[in-house]
């Protein structure tokens, strides 16, 4: 049995290390966000995580959203009462401004929790994910009047939020968005048209559900800049705050889906009878604009998704393998059967699946460091220099992170043996609900193609190969340990660090003249990415790690694992990073060679 | 009305501790801390105290090392709304904690005090009979319901064949029971508002208490291991077996 | 030495529970005298003084004691105490309630819940949640204990020859009183609070088989019932009854697992049960493996004869 167990330890030592919140604390910004008031607030919302989310998480897969007649929809059992629980706690507010009744936590800190609220459900975990994008993109562009109406009630967790982007002919290709917001003489605007894929577009949970819609006004210029913003309540909320009439909107059908089953995935209906009252975000034709900044922290969210629920799938195979008693110690092939734990190609499972959940967290955790510190940090070219960061790392976090969670889950029914293909163990749940990650809020290769052009060629590099020169000097920094499993890791990171700045500047020298090949190792190069910085910051906390040992701290078994886990992922996994470069360099006249038609 | 909760950090209940290998005690470093179950039983039902307007101030109190601390903003960010520790590095035994809180008891003068009938690691559940007893008040142990009202609180204690309700005369003591209520998450926002709340610090000699222990622990032993696979051979031998080796029925 | 057991009684007679105290007494040596504080309880002491090794019972018998108050009752020991190295009582709601406030009034440590005793001074008893046994020295003079009863073996209720001496009763303290009291009905207890399980399995063959044969054996141990995934998925029970990774998890102090095989799920949820029981006719079944007494046996032969039995 494997209940979930947030790895508060892992996470504090992040917190002092990739992220340190000690610094944080120190802007004005987070001056609240004190070591032991975070260290509070992580272990409440790990117990809430524990005790209220994981064990709904099967029954929640088992059991579904459903679609009733009347077009409402009714979530698992237990779900609205955990959200209750989630609102009551005040989960929902953490990293939203003061001003609108949030808590304004560092990103470093919302990291966790959010990693937290994935590993134990993401089903659950998705809608304060959509609510937290939603109140972005109104605190983002919306109107004085917008963000008075709908924040406060949003932040707090009285009504939740969805985003409307995807319609069946529009998927990855926003460009081609049809539906329609047909401006009226009071101001606002009749909305019409159908969207998919919206992700708790209806449920049982709160009174208003806040709908962020793209939509094209009638005069609009073709294209992706001529997609509008707007916010189109379920229910029409009057002057003085309070619920007026149901807007004309309405979830006509769920899907049915390979995962997260206790999440609606609604096909949402605009218009039917005159037209949805919807309220312009921003500017008019703006739209697309103002929804890839707010992407960035989607996107963000998404590789979290990956995390935790990797982190899960690991917990649990480990629990299993340490209880399940099969075959025999290959050395010691006389006595009896041993826990499968003891087995050397389990022991390299779990480790594969446990350097990647960590090496991914890593990252996500500097990323959202970085984040944190172009937000509060006072000083224009700090602030300028971490942004420039986070957003060349964002297409990692997100392309990355999700790809290891299929590795990851895959592995974790891997471990299960037959009983991972049963449902009923829990792990084969994790492997569906991790498939998705790769998919929505851009897949895999639409992070690829961001990564190799938006965020590395068409500035030419200057991010990119600044990384390259900070995972230099780190490397050159842990020749200073005397810990036989750090300098065999030192060289390997350098080895790959080289690789790294291979596979730039083919993409640097090729992308105006050859912009197909690079394109073909567009994921390649994501993956590359995602190994060689997953090792430089495993190898950041490995070295504190080894630091502390040398201090005689007491907690040595869980320092040591640092340096153990960072060996086994330079050995085993930085050879994959190489083989990507070699792809990257190399392989695109073959990917590129067949003929369309020979397919 | 004021009303004093006396707060135990213990290892979290969640964790299986482990017997140290020279049997000295057991490993309990490394392992993650937490407020002591029934003691937050206690901390719950205060605030529900307080929400029903029976109660005006809770202040939680705590003993032992510095960390005690987070127990006791813990024990804020539920809902007390001060906090004393009582620090030190004596191994404290529930007779020299019941002595502390006397002194504290007599300094802050509280009509109540709620603690936890046990805690879960020493298991001992004697600190509140033994604060009861040296301050020559009232007890109601193994609280399932409280009602305060007037001078007079009316508790229901679960016994071994069921339930008793007994009246105290305040100022009294409870002792509470797992089925006393359901303690709440503390919010986030409160967890932050608890940094700003008073926690202030004494050492058992400025309350005059010697708080040296009384017992001595010789050693600690894992606890014998079940024998797994035993056959018995018929229905008489098992009732046999379950009578008198393993005494469960 | 001299033992004082703080008795354990409803007026007219003795709790079974002080008759392992007094087994613990007789443990340690010297004589052992029992202590009855109650109202017209002149039956329980007489009952105490022919407990075997019971030397003397003082009994205090007044209004003060009709209810059984802890505060009345911890006056009374103390008021009785002065000659005694040790002073024991059970560690039931009742003796875990007094116990405590004699040994803060006589300014003494107590050991609670002990369960051996290696000699006058030295204690074993458990710790976190029986993971641990701790063996405990007091240095203080007088020893305050409470017993585990199932650690001593009761003593026997004839055969003792001890005297009876009335002592005065002490005022009620007027801090407590006595409202009312509600026996517990016999309900099946819930599956996660049970102290004993009664678990059947698709060994049964059918719903209707299943409650003929296991509830007679649920009513008599006062056990909760409950039941393996593939038995629930038959629709013998309905859902809540599963014990197992995605049903119930418990630990109560004694699971009978009947006819069922003991899929990796199912143990999963009650492996950590105190004492399991398995009854199942195939000598192979896995639930062997983790049974600490197994019978291979019919289970329609072998459960109604031990209800009958039991």
């Amino acid at each position: 049995m494997s209940t979930y167990q947030a790895p508060l330890k892992e996470f504090q030592f992040l917190l002092e290390t990739v992220a340190p919140l000690a610094e944080l604390s120190k802007l004005e910004h987070f001056a609240d966000a004190t070591p032991d008031t975070v260290r509070a607030i992580l272990e409440e919302s790990a117990k809430f995580a524990r005790d209220v989310l994981d064990p709904l998480n099967w029954s929640g897969d088992r059991e579904g959203s459903k679609r009733n007649a009347d077009d409402s929809v009714t979530t698992p059992k237990g779900f609205k009462a955990a959200y209750d629980g989630y609102r009551a706690m005040g989960g929902a507010a953490l990293p939203m401004p003061e001003e609108f009744g949030g808590l304004g936590l560092p990103r470093s800190v919302v990291t966790l929790t959010d990693e937290m609220l994935h590993s134990s459900n993401m089903g659950f975990g998705l809608m304060p994910m959509l609510t937290q994008g939603a109140i972005e993109a109104i605190l983002l562009a919306g109107s004085d009047t917008l963000k008075a109406t709908y924040l406060e009630k949003m932040v707090s967790g009285r009504w939740t939020g969805t985003m409307n982007l995807t319609e069946p002919q529009a998927g990855s290709d926003l460009a081609l968005v049809k539906t329609r917001a047909v401006p009226q003489a009071d101001g606002t605007y009749r909305v019409f048209g159908t969207k998919i894929y919206i992700t708790y577009g209806e449920h049982d949970w709160a009174e208003n559900i806040v709908h962020l819609v793209l939509a094209r006004l009638p005069d609009a210029p073709e294209g992706v800049k001529g997609i509008s913003l707007l916010v189109v309540p379920k229910m029409l909320v009057n002057a003085d705050g309070s619920l007026g009439a149901r807007n004309d909107v309405k979830c006509v059908s769920l899907e049915h889906k390979l995962g997260i089953h206790a999440s609606p995935t609604a096909v949402m209906q605009y218009g039917d009878n005159g037209g949805a009252v919807g309220y312009i975000v921003g500017q008019e034709n703006r739209g697309l604009e103002y929804m890839f900044i707010m992407m960035n922290l989607a996107r963000f969210g998404v590789g979290l998704q990956g995390v935790g629920i990797a982190e899960r799938s690991y917990q649990r195979a480990v629990s299993f393998a340490r209880e399940r008693v099969q075959s025999r110690d290959v050395a010691a092939p006389k006595e009896p059967s041993v826990p499968i734990i003891r087995h050397p190609d389990v022991r390299r499972m779990l480790l594969r699946m446990r350097s990647q959940t960590e090496a991914a967290r890593a990252l996500a955790m500097a990323t959202a460091y970085a984040i944190d510190l172009s937000d509060a940090h006072p000083d224009e070219d700090t602030r300028k220099a971490n942004k420039a960061f986070a957003d060349l790392m964002i297409p990692i976090v997100k392309g990355w992170s999700t790809e290891m969670a299929q590795d990851v889950t895959y592995n974790g029914v891997q471990v299960h043996g037959g009983m991972g293909f049963v449902e009923e163990t829990g792990a084969a749940q994790y492997y569906r609900d991790a498939r998705i990650t790769t998919i929505y809020e851009g897949t895999t290769a639409i992070q690829a193609n961001d990564l190799i052009g938006r965020k590395m060629a068409r500035e030419g590099g200057v991010t990119a190969k600044a990384l390259i020169g900070t995972m230099r000097a780190f490397a050159a920094s842990m020749g200073a340990s005397h810990n036989v499993n750090l300098k065999s890791s030192q060289a390997k990171l350098i080895a790959g660090i080289d690789a790294v700045e291979r596979a730039v500047e083919f993409n640097l020298s090729n992308f105006n003249s050859n912009v197909r090949a690079c394109f073909a190792g567009s994921v390649p190069m994501v993956k590359l990415f995602g190994i060689v910085c997953g090792a430089w910051v495993l190898a950041r906390v490995a070295l504190e790690a080894d630091r502390r040992i040398g201090t005689g701290h007491p907690d040595k078994a869980f320092y040591e694992a640092k340096i153990a886990t960072l060996r086994f992922y330079t050995d085993t996994m930085m050879p994959e990073a190489l083989a990507a470069a070699d792809t990257i360099v190399n392989g695109a006249d073959g990917t590129l060679a067949l003929a369309e038609a020979s397919f | 009305m004021k009303v004093l909760v006396p707060v135990k950090r213990v290892v979290d209940y969640n964790v299986k501790v482990r017997v140290k290998s020279d049997n000295s005690g057991v490993d309990i470093a490394n392992v993650k801390m937490s407020m002591n179950p029934f003691c937050e039983i206690a901390v719950e039902e205060a605030v529900r105290l307080k929400e029903k307007g029976v109660v005006t101030e809770i202040i939680a109190v705590s003993a032992g090392i510095t960390q005690c601390q987070e127990t006791l903003r813990n024990a804020m960010a539920i809902g007390a709304d001060r906090a004393i520790l009582i620090e030190t590095d004596v191994d404290l035994q529930p007779l020299a904690v019941a002595k502390l809180l006397k002194a504290v008891v007599d300094k802050e003068q509280p009509r109540l005090v709620i603690l936890g009938k046990q805690a879960i690691d020493d298991d001992a559940n004697q600190t509140g009979q033994m604060l009861a007893a040296l301050l020559g008040w009232g007890q109601a142990t193994f609280a399932s319901k409280v009602e305060v009202a007037g001078d007079v609180a009316t508790v229901t204690r679960e016994m071994d064949g069921g339930l008793e309700t007994i009246s105290l005369k305040l100022p009294a003591i409870i002792t509470t029971d797992l089925r006393l209520n359901e303690p709440r998450y503390a919010t986030l926002p409160n967890i932050m508002k608890a940094k700003k709340k008073e926690l202030a610090i004494v050492k058992p000699a400025d309350l005059g208490v010697d708080v040296a222990p009384r017992l001595t622990t010789l050693r600690v032993d894992e606890p014998p291991k079940r024998q797994g696979g035993v056959k018995v051979a018929d229905v008489a031998a098992l009732i046999d077996k379950l009578k008198n080796e393993a005494k469960v029925i | 030495m001299a033992n004082l057991v703080i008795a354990e009684h409803d007026h007219g007679s003795l709790k079974a529970a002080t008759l392992n105290v007094i087994s613990a007494a007789t443990a340690i040596g010297g004589d052992v005298h029992v202590l009855v504080a109650g109202h017209n309880a002149s039956a329980a002491a007489s009952a105490a003084a022919q407990v075997a090794g019971v030397s003397k019972v003082i009994l205090a018998d007044g209004a003060a004691h009709g209810n059984l108050l802890s505060e009345n009752a911890a006056a009374q020991v103390v008021a009785n105490a002065a000659s005694y190295t040790h002073i024991l009582a059970a560690a039931t709601a009742y003796g875990k309630s007094v116990a405590p406030r004699v040994a803060a009034l006589l300014d003494k440590a107590q050991i609670s819940d002990i369960i051996k005793v290696i000699d006058a001074d030295t204690f074993v008893r458990p710790i976190y949640a029986g993971n641990a046994y701790a063996t405990v020295k007091s240095n203080d003079s007088v020893k305050v204990l409470t017993v585990r009863g199932t650690a001593f073996a009761p003593a026997a209720t004839s055969g003792g020859t001890g005297t009876v001496e009335s002592v005065d009763c002490v005022a009620d303290s007027g801090v407590s009183s006595f409202v009312s009291a509600e026996v517990t009905k016999s309900e099946r207890p819930e599956l996660t609070a049970a102290k004993i399980i009664v678990s059947g399995g698709r060994g049964l063959g059918s719903g209707d088989k299943y409650r003929e044969v296991l509830t007679p054996l649920a009513d008599k141990l006062g056990a909760a019932l409950g039941a393996s995934r593939a038995a629930v998925d038959a629709g013998y029970v309905p859902n809540d009854y599963q014990v197992g990774q995605t049903g119930k998890i418990v630990a109560p102090d004694l699971y009978i697992a009947i006819g069922m095989s003991g899929a990796i799920q199912h143990l999963a949820g009650m492996k950590d049960s105190k004492v399991i029981v398995a009854i199942n006719k195939d000598p192979d079944a896995p639930i062997f493996g983790v049974a600490d007494y197994g019978l291979v046996a019919d289970l329609f032969e072998a459960v109604p004869e031990l209800v009958a039995k039991i």
